[in-house]
């Protein structure tokens, strides 16, 4: 495996990165604009879901059919996502195309046509689709969590909310990616087959600017409630559960990410031994680290049936609290090999690449090598962990369930 | 890339493609059975079958199962469909015999009562979390609308009934015969030594029976039944549409899958112009589903309740369209574009790999390489595709929606 990592910064002071694949002939490329839910302006909430849509109606010379048969022509895979802190768009396609697809999506960047009629499309699809997430229960779940377990704006809804997408106009909307649009906090990021000088050459015509600004951090707010229900006459009560852990800037984020495997990395971790193999209470029950660069949590999913409901969340907490009585020698080779092995798994997807070295650079200014993250897990002990989880105990827990009853809460 | 065959004495066979250059392997059991190889009474015996299996053999434990398999790091699971059950595992080189000798001791399975009855409580769940997912539960619905009494219709997972009835013995006796060493292969991809697996092999599966094992082919014109469907707890209208194709074994496949992406990619196809981006639909969808013996084309809609009639005019539109004018040229190249780079993109990965290789063998008998594929998808024409749309007009559907309560 090649541990080379490209890298150029523009003028403008936007971020080239490159991973070179010796192995693939496909390229995967992503650029991510700093446009996310929580920096869109307050009581524009899912303007970042339309602006996502509304941008490849139209751009350069093209109108929005003509641009969406070019992106087809070209056969990419389109990558697109609304986060926190940023809109995340790009491709994977066959490396052959990669410079006439830098082309296109330079154009829905800088030159997006912005339609009033096209406008009005992208809107009414993004209230569509908050109404349609009342029908996806798991999804909702978990994006209620977030919302929840960050502080205001940091966890705040990527579809939006129905009454701010409605009051949202054309204009508003186009002043926001102006403002937000902004080079100086761009990354880019590609991975797979590439040539790095040319695509440098072809970054820097298409993006250079001398101007240099900014955007103002992100202040977070307060916390939401402990815990929310929302009846849903469902066959199942959903369970979504969240607790605070550190960062990926902190020392002890490895044995943080060691600790979650204990709990939920594979089908003889905690909570899957426990919840689903002795009690069958579950079919699914997860558990996954997820942070953002302000805040970090342990995340965790249970879907089940309402009679079995309140005992799935209290043998679900029992876990999480019983983690820092103690770990043994098995359990914690088998995390540290399973999140080794999914980072090599992980290395061979182009896709997943580009999208892992422009997070890395954003969250920790540098792009971690697969060897440097390696020898972190490998280092982790039983010690390390146990004494991470004794000093920073679970202390909190944000809980969102949806389904037909209510659960008793008093943790 | 290298690939390699042998058929053991039980015939089962064994296939690998070597890529020294992947930085994993893969390997997987694909079993020829499935929810249409089961008796009514016995529904959903496949699937509960396939979770039984991780349950452990005479002598490993559930437990220490998972904890063999997490030893390893190997990123592991198995499916159930229609007519195949698959176990599979990706993992790094070095731990691919070890996962490979664990995925055969597990072929023979102890199947001990007091696991079938904790198993059976997560079945019911798996099948209640299905329930509240409408985008899966029409799709399962119009399916078995389309089938009618077609085993095929038959559900994946059975009903709380079939599987509350169902006992360990039943289980066994249909273990015993669609898990036939005839009735499977074991794969490989990726990363390495085949002389190595094959020992492993050899030495694990050389005892199994040959058992006579059969399935019935019929083919399936689909009854073009309407009926919709009420949920109170439902917001959205969640539509269905299943007609007829071409099996696995057709050559017609790639024209069918081609069409199947002009008229329902998620983006830039005919749906997606005149439904999604025209923002009556959230999202639709078609696809070409290849069969053993049978194929369908399957859409999937989602709107709300007052552009269900304009949605379903629309699409009515779309299918005459294509059955008076075709499709163009223009339409088959970005159609061939995209089907190609994805072909290429998962072919990158050896679980990708895996897939393909195992069901080209269950489905055809042969070995195809990627550039076999992708020239026969360069080599479709218009008039491929529009011999499909003559031959199974796609617009004649069953149709089968959820939605919320009607009140007028």
């Amino acid at each position: 495996m090649s541990e080379r990592l490209d890298k150029h910064i523009l003028k403008n002071g936007m971020v080239v990165l490159g991973e070179p694949m010796e192995s693939v002939s496909s390229a995967a490329f992503v650029f991510m604009l700093p446009c996310g839910a929580a920096r869109i302006p307050d009581g524009c909430c899912g303007a970042g879901a339309v602006i996502a849509d509304w941008i490849f109606r139209g751009a350069g010379d093209k109108n929005s059919r003509e641009l969406g048969d070019a992106l087809d022509g070209l056969g990419l895979h389109r990558i697109s996502s609304v986060g926190s802190s940023h809109i995340t768009i790009g491709a994977a396609l066959e490396s052959g195309n990669l410079a006439q697809a830098l082309d296109l999506y330079a154009d829905i960047i800088l030159k997006s046509r912005l339609q009033e009629e096209q406008f009005e499309l992208a809107r009414q699809l993004a209230i569509d689709e908050v109404k349609a997430l009342d029908d996806d229960p798991r999804q909702k779940v978990m994006l209620k969590l977030q919302e929840q377990f960050y502080p205001s704006p940091l966890g705040r809804s990527s579809l939006g909310e129905i009454a701010e997408l409605k009051a949202l106009t054309a204009e508003r909307t186009k002043q926001i990616v102006k403002d937000k649009f902004n080079l100086t906090e761009t990354i880019f990021a590609v991975a797979g087959k590439y040539d790095f000088d040319a695509i440098v050459k072809q970054i820097e015509n298409l993006f250079e600017t001398n101007q240099q600004k900014q955007l103002k951090p992100v202040r977070p707010g307060s916390k939401a409630d402990k815990y929310t229900h929302f009846h849903n006459e469902g066959a199942q009560v959903h369970i979504g559960l969240m607790t605070e852990t550190v960062k990926p800037t902190d020392e002890d984020y490895y044995n943080a990410r060691v600790a979650v495997s204990v709990l939920s990395g594979g089908m003889s971790a905690r909570l899957f031994t426990e919840v689903r193999e002795k009690r069958g209470l579950c079919y699914a029950i997860k558990a996954q680290y997820h942070s953002l660069k302000e805040a970090a949590g342990i995340m965790c999913y249970a879907g089940t049936t309402p009679e079995k409901s309140q005992e799935t969340l209290d043998v679900i907490i029992r876990e999480f609290n019983r983690l820092s009585e103690g770990i043994n020698k098995e359990e914690i080779e088998r995390a540290k090999v399973g999140l080794k092995s999914v980072l090599v798994l992980q290395s061979e997807s182009s896709s997943s690449r580009a999208g892992g070295i422009g997070g890395d650079y954003y969250m920790l200014g540098r792009v971690r090598g697969l060897d440097e993250i390696k020898n972190r897990i490998e280092q982790t002990t039983i010690d390390s962990v146990l004494g991470f989880l004794r000093s920073s105990r679970f202390k909190d827990f944000t809980i969102v369930t949806i389904g037909p009853n209510k659960l008793a809460i008093d943790y | 890339m290298e690939f390699k065959k042998k058929k053991l004495a039980n015939d089962l066979v064994v296939i690998g493609e070597i890529n020294k250059s992947a930085k994993s392997a893969a390997v997987g059991f694909f079993v020829k059975t499935g929810s249409r190889d089961e008796r009514i009474e016995i529904n959903g015996v496949s699937h509960f079958l396939e979770h039984m299996i991780f349950k452990g053999t005479e002598r490993l434990s559930a437990f220490e199962v998972n904890e063999a398999f997490d030893k390893t790091g190997a990123q592991f699971n198995a499916f159930t469909s229609e007519e195949n059950t698959v176990f599979y595992a990706a993992v790094l080189p070095e731990y691919l015999a070890e996962v490979s000798r664990l995925w055969i001791e597990l072929m023979r399975p102890a199947l001990r009562a007091e696991d079938f009855d904790i198993e059976k409580n997560v079945i019911k769940e798996e099948i209640a979390m299905y329930k509240d997912l409408p985008s899966y539960y029409v799709m399962e619905r119009c399916k078995s609308l389309h089938f009618d009494n077609h085993p095929c219709g038959h559900s994946v997972l059975g009903s709380e009934e079939s599987i509350g009835n169902l006992t360990s013995e039943q289980m066994r006796g249909y273990f015993v015969n669609r898990y036939s060493p005839n009735n499977m292969i074991l794969a490989f991809a990726g990363n390495f030594n085949w002389e190595q697996v094959c020992s492993v092999a050899e030495k694990g599966c050389n005892k199994w029976q040959k058992q006579d094992v059969h399935r019935k082919l019929e083919g399936c014109n689909g009854s073009k039944k309407r009926q919709r469907l009420e949920k109170s707890n439902l917001v959205r209208e969640h539509i269905c549409l299943m007609s007829p194709s071409v099996c696995a074994q057709d050559p017609m496949r790639f024209a069918a899958s081609l069409l199947a992406v002009i008229v329902g990619d998620d983006v830039g196809s005919r749906f997606f112009w005149e439904l999604v981006d025209k923002a009556l639909a959230e999202a639709a969808t078609m696809q070409f589903g290849a069969m053993d013996g049978t194929g369908t084309f399957c859409s999937y809609i989602h709107c709300s309740s007052e552009n269900v009639s304009k949605v379903l005019e629309t699409v009515r539109g779309i299918f005459d369209s294509l059955s008076e004018n075709g499709i163009t040229e223009d339409e088959l190249q970005k159609a061939k574009n995209k089907i190609l780079s994805a072909l290429v993109i998962k072919n990158e990965l050896p679980m990708g790999r895996l897939t393909d290789v195992g069901f080209n063998w269950i489905y055809l008998n042969q070995y195809r390489r990627i550039e076999d594929d992708i020239n026969s998808i360069r080599a479709v024409t218009v008039d491929d595709v529009n011999s499909i749309i003559e031959q199974f007009n796609p617009g004649n559907f069953t149709q089968l929606s959820i939605g919320p309560v009607q009140t007028n």
